[in-house]
């Protein structure tokens, strides 16, 4: 993050000057002329002035985005990379309070869900519960879910996966859906291949 | 007389203390409430937030809960909000404090400490003020009466930012 921030306020600093070069040199060269410039005139360059920001505004946004995703493959090479997923489906039967991730019997990720965020989730949001590195190899994952049960009682569950880590990027998907026919959450591990 | 000395004296250095995270963006944090709901921080982005470090054995944080009940009562749709931290170890004598002394905003709790350490929580109750993009910009430690009148000349600015 802090080499991402630095490299981001190095850029933003090279884009500010590049902008006010033009404006600089223009003033040394002419300062007379800017006595005579109507009203009339100045609007135009105004307007262009204010294109030549946004544009520039723009390309610092393109370059955050580009920077974000190389320090994302620093610091989470392919060959290591594990990432984990949370969706939600209909979500008549279990209202979601916390999700707890266990990676090879160490917690590596806990989170408390607010009312908006598990909304955001049933109205089909995935969200990225853990991102980080593993060797290669077989590993054991184990996902804990707490929250209210089909009658508003407090229900706890967990699911576990074992899983072969290879070279290239693992995805999995934690899963919670309806089983309508018995009325009950049902919690699932999806290995995306 | 000298031990309660001490800790006058000791209050006095923590209210004068600077504070390190003043000028930062507040961390982020979920905390349960005693009415069970979940709230996050982040999610008030856009909200002046009043945050306080309170606990149910302190004698002037009931005081100045209400007090700070009563400024997010009038100045709520202006964009006041506030959340208040409990750092009792024990959840239920929190709760139970709550429920006997109600206030028009979440009181959320937590026992181990976390949300306190990572706000450098040095006295109870101890306000922070938050502004409309997550910057924390005021700290005041202790609680007196009339102090209310301090915070609104703190929050009026904020509000209209």
């Amino acid at each position: 993050m802090k080499l991402r921030n630095s490299l981001f306020s190095l850029l933003l600093t090279a884009a500010c000057v590049l902008a006010g070069m033009p404006a600089s040199a223009a003033d040394s060269a002419a300062p007379a002329m800017a006595e005579v410039v109507t009203t009339a005139d100045a609007a135009p360059d105004t307007r262009a002035l204010d294109e030549e920001v946004q544009a520039i505004k723009k390309d610092v946004v393109d370059l955050n985005r580009d920077l974000f995703i190389l320090e994302e493959e620093l610091l989470f090479p392919a060959n290591t990379q594990v990432a984990v997923f949370l969706s939600m489906d209909v979500g008549d039967f279990f209202a979601l309070d916390t999700v707890e991730l266990r990676v090879d019997d160490k917690q590596v990720a806990k989170h408390l869900y607010t009312p908006r965020e598990a909304e955001a989730l049933l109205k089909g949001g995935v969200q990225r519960l853990y991102l980080g590195n593993l060797r290669v190899g077989g590993h054991e994952l184990v996902a804990l879910f707490t929250g209210k049960g089909p009658q508003g009682q407090d229900y706890s569950r967990g699911a576990q996966v074992k899983f072969e880590k290879s070279v290239g990027a693992k995805y999995l998907e934690l899963k919670i859906s309806d089983r309508q026919n018995k009325r009950q959450p049902e919690f699932l591990i999806k290995d995306w291949e | 007389m000298a031990a309660a000395f001490a800790m006058a004296a000791a209050g006095v250095a923590a209210a004068e203390a600077p504070y390190r995270l003043l000028g930062q963006t507040a961390p982020d944090f979920a905390l349960k409430a005693t009415s069970g709901t979940n709230f996050r921080l982040s999610e008030h982005r856009g909200e002046v937030v009043l945050l306080t470090f309170w606990s149910s054995r302190c004698g002037q944080c009931g005081a100045q809960l209400a007090s700070l009940s009563r400024l997010v009562d009038t100045y709520r749709s202006a964009g006041l909000g506030a959340l208040a931290v409990s750092v009792d170890d024990d959840p239920v004598a929190a709760a139970r404090y709550a429920i006997a002394h109600p206030v028009s905003y979440p009181v959320l709790l937590d026992p181990d400490k976390e949300i306190a350490r990572t706000y450098r929580v040095d006295n109870l109750p101890m306000l922070l003020l938050i502004d409309r993009s997550g910057v924390i910009r005021h700290v005041h430690r202790d609680y007196r009466s009339g102090d209310e009148k301090a915070f609104l000349e703190r929050i009026k600015p904020l509000l209209d930012e």
